[in-house]
């Protein structure tokens, strides 16, 4: 008995230990990559471990690469995106959850219907609809003459203002808010904003963490509708966007250890706030949401 | 009922509606519209039927080629990926040091596309990457994974994996957390072994969960198309061209935005296929909605 019970649990860490290395080596391979320096990447066979690893290509990086901006534009976007869809979300799940009017059940029945259309199928009306935007960027009313909104922090932005998923989590979570203490409230008089303000938000405080951490990795993520907005305006790309653009032209030995080194500083702040929360996500919460 | 009570939900609402509209209705249609007309973005669109309709479904080799290619990285991913994840989710349930495996299989799925592709585009290069130096040091040749039309679609496969399998074994472990362990210990109590229990009780418990994992990986599979925009741009050879990335490229490398939007529609029309047999499935394996 004891002797299977050994058995079964080498086979169950080995599997694991052995998952957790394949996942694990490439972020090594990374970070040798980033110290390695350029004549050891030119020995053939290359030089695997660096001799003297090269530190210094972590502070290069942001004199060689415009990499403080690009990293100050994937902050500016992502909060402003987690922000957004925080506060439309929560109070478009609030209402759903906790009103009775007409048209509750049509509009619920398309927030879920909604989710399942895929990215794909919008990229390509939304840039021309950013780009005919009225009135902006040198457009007339007609939405000619100019670029719109391209070419702004908006056209990064907007499209990602609501989430159908994010309303319906919410809206899942708000359910459970009991009614008594909404209507005690409009007893003693409150309005309807000052209840889901101070009674509703903090109940919601949980499930808008979840959300909110989801959305922030998931928008610091993004690589597709950025890549085709910003193709065109350097000074909007944000770090993936810029590093996945110079790699095409800067291409040698040295820059491939910047660039290196500039992958795995993108890659950290999203990982250490992720895993930091690990927690929150190891129970049953929407898991699914950061599908790329 | 007060009348700021009648309105509050509206108000509410409001701000999701019209963004809503703007951003996700009117495209809708206005891509629908699209989909019936020529148009390369600079002279005004013209309308021509159901001509793009046709063209991709009679004489385009690339469209049912592209297909093609999704059904492979679809099935492949499926078939390798969910089963992969059922056993490291089974394997983690009863572990110590959970957060240091959940830190080892998440960190992937929180990686940035652009740094997953460029990560591996290093590891499977030709003959120093670490997948192929380490092939060699076991007497196998490696294929020059990206490069060769005959393997890029598996190298992609295999990067998709390595990248989405913290996804789904967080799911799976969410649905095994939630097995009444009383019922398991019933069926060993009653003599059945470690295997029998997971086999004939635990695995049928968690059937909702799997098919939820199916659905979310066939659904979003078909739509994916970020890692080959990336790493290999639908080369070698078309090799790695998926439907929907397909449809990007006719719409921003040719500028052929009707063309792109009739493809978008008739890979919508796959999609929701699929969704239909899905929610039949479903229904019979006992998850009646979609929630």
């Amino acid at each position: 008995m004891a002797l299977k019970q050994s058995r079964r649990s080498a086979l169950k860490y080995g599997l694991l230990a052995l998952g957790a290395l394949v996942m694990l080596v490439p972020f090594v391979d990374l970070t040798l990559g980033a110290l390695r320096s350029p004549t050891e990447r030119l020995a053939r066979p290359p030089v695997y471990f660096p001799a003297v690893p090269q530190w210094q290509n972590f502070v290069t990086v942001f004199e060689a690469y415009p990499l403080a901006r690009w990293i100050l534009n994937s902050v500016v976007v992502t909060v402003l995106i987690t922000a957004a869809q925080l506060a439309t979300s929560a109070m478009a799940g609030y209402a759903l959850a906790k009103y009775e009017f007409r048209g509750r059940a049509l509009m619920l029945r398309f927030v879920v219907g909604a989710q399942l259309f895929p990215f794909f199928l919008l990229v390509i009306p939304l840039f021309f609809i950013l780009r005919y935007w009225p009135l902006a960027g040198g457009n007339d009313f007609l939405g000619q003459g100019g670029r719109g909104l391209l070419g702004t922090y908006w056209a990064l932005v907007l499209p990602f203002t609501i989430s159908w998923y994010g309303i319906f989590l919410m809206r899942q979570f708000a359910v459970s808010i009991p009614d008594e203490m909404l209507d005690a409230a409009r007893m003693d008089g409150a309005g309807e904003f000052r209840i889901f303000r101070s009674i509703a938000l903090p109940l919601l405080r949980p499930a808008l963490t979840v959300l909110g951490v989801f959305v922030f990795v998931y928008h610091w993520n993004e690589v597709v509708w950025t890549l085709t907005v910003t193709r065109s305006s350097p000074e909007l790309q944000t770090a993936p966007i810029g590093i996945h653009l110079i790699r095409g032209v800067f291409d040698n030995e040295q820059e491939q250890s910047l660039q290196q080194a500039a992958i795995l500083l993108t890659i950290l702040p999203v990982a250490v706030l992720f895993l930091s929360l690990q927690r929150l996500y190891a129970r049953s919460l929407g898991g699914g949401l950061t599908g790329q | 009922m007060t009348r700021e009570r009648r309105l509050a939900p509206y108000l509410f609402l409001a701000p999701s509606i019209v963004l809503g509209t703007v951003f996700f209705v009117v495209p809708l249609l206005v891509s629908l519209a699209l989909s019936f007309a020529v148009w390369d973005s600079l002279k005004a669109p013209r309308f021509v039927g159901i001509a793009n309709y046709r063209y991709l479904l009679t004489r385009d080799p690339l469209f049912y080629e592209s297909l093609w290619n999704t059904a492979r990285f679809v099935g492949a991913t499926i078939i390798i990926g969910v089963p992969l994840a059922l056993a490291l989710a089974v394997a983690f349930r009863r572990s110590r040091w959970k957060p240091l495996w959940r830190s080892a299989f998440w960190l992937p799925m929180v990686t940035n596309i652009v740094a997953v592709a460029y990560v591996w585009q290093f590891l499977l290069a030709d003959p120093y990457g670490l997948v192929n130096r380490t092939l060699s040091a076991i007497g196998i040749a490696g294929p020059a994974w990206l490069a060769d039309p005959a393997w890029a679609m598996s190298a992609i496969i295999l990067v998709f994996i390595w990248f989405h399998l913290g996804q789904d074994m967080m799911l799976i472990s969410a649905g095994l957390d939630a097995v009444d362990e009383e019922v398991e210990e019933a069926a060993s109590l009653d003599g059945a072994n470690r295997w029998e229990v997971l086999w004939h009780i635990t695995l049928p418990l968690i059937r909702p969960t799997m098919l939820l994992v199916l659905m979310t990986n066939l659904v979003k599979g078909i739509g994916y198309f970020a890692l080959m925009l990336v790493l290999t741009d639908g080369g070698p050879a078309n090799s790695t061209n998926v439907a929907a990335l397909h449809v990007y490229r006719l719409a921003f490398e040719n500028l052929r935005l009707g063309m792109a939007s009739a493809a978008a529609y008739l890979l919508l029309a796959v999609v929701m296929a699929v969704l239909l047999v899905q929610f039949r499935v479903m229904r019979r394996g006992g998850l009646d909605a979609w929630r």
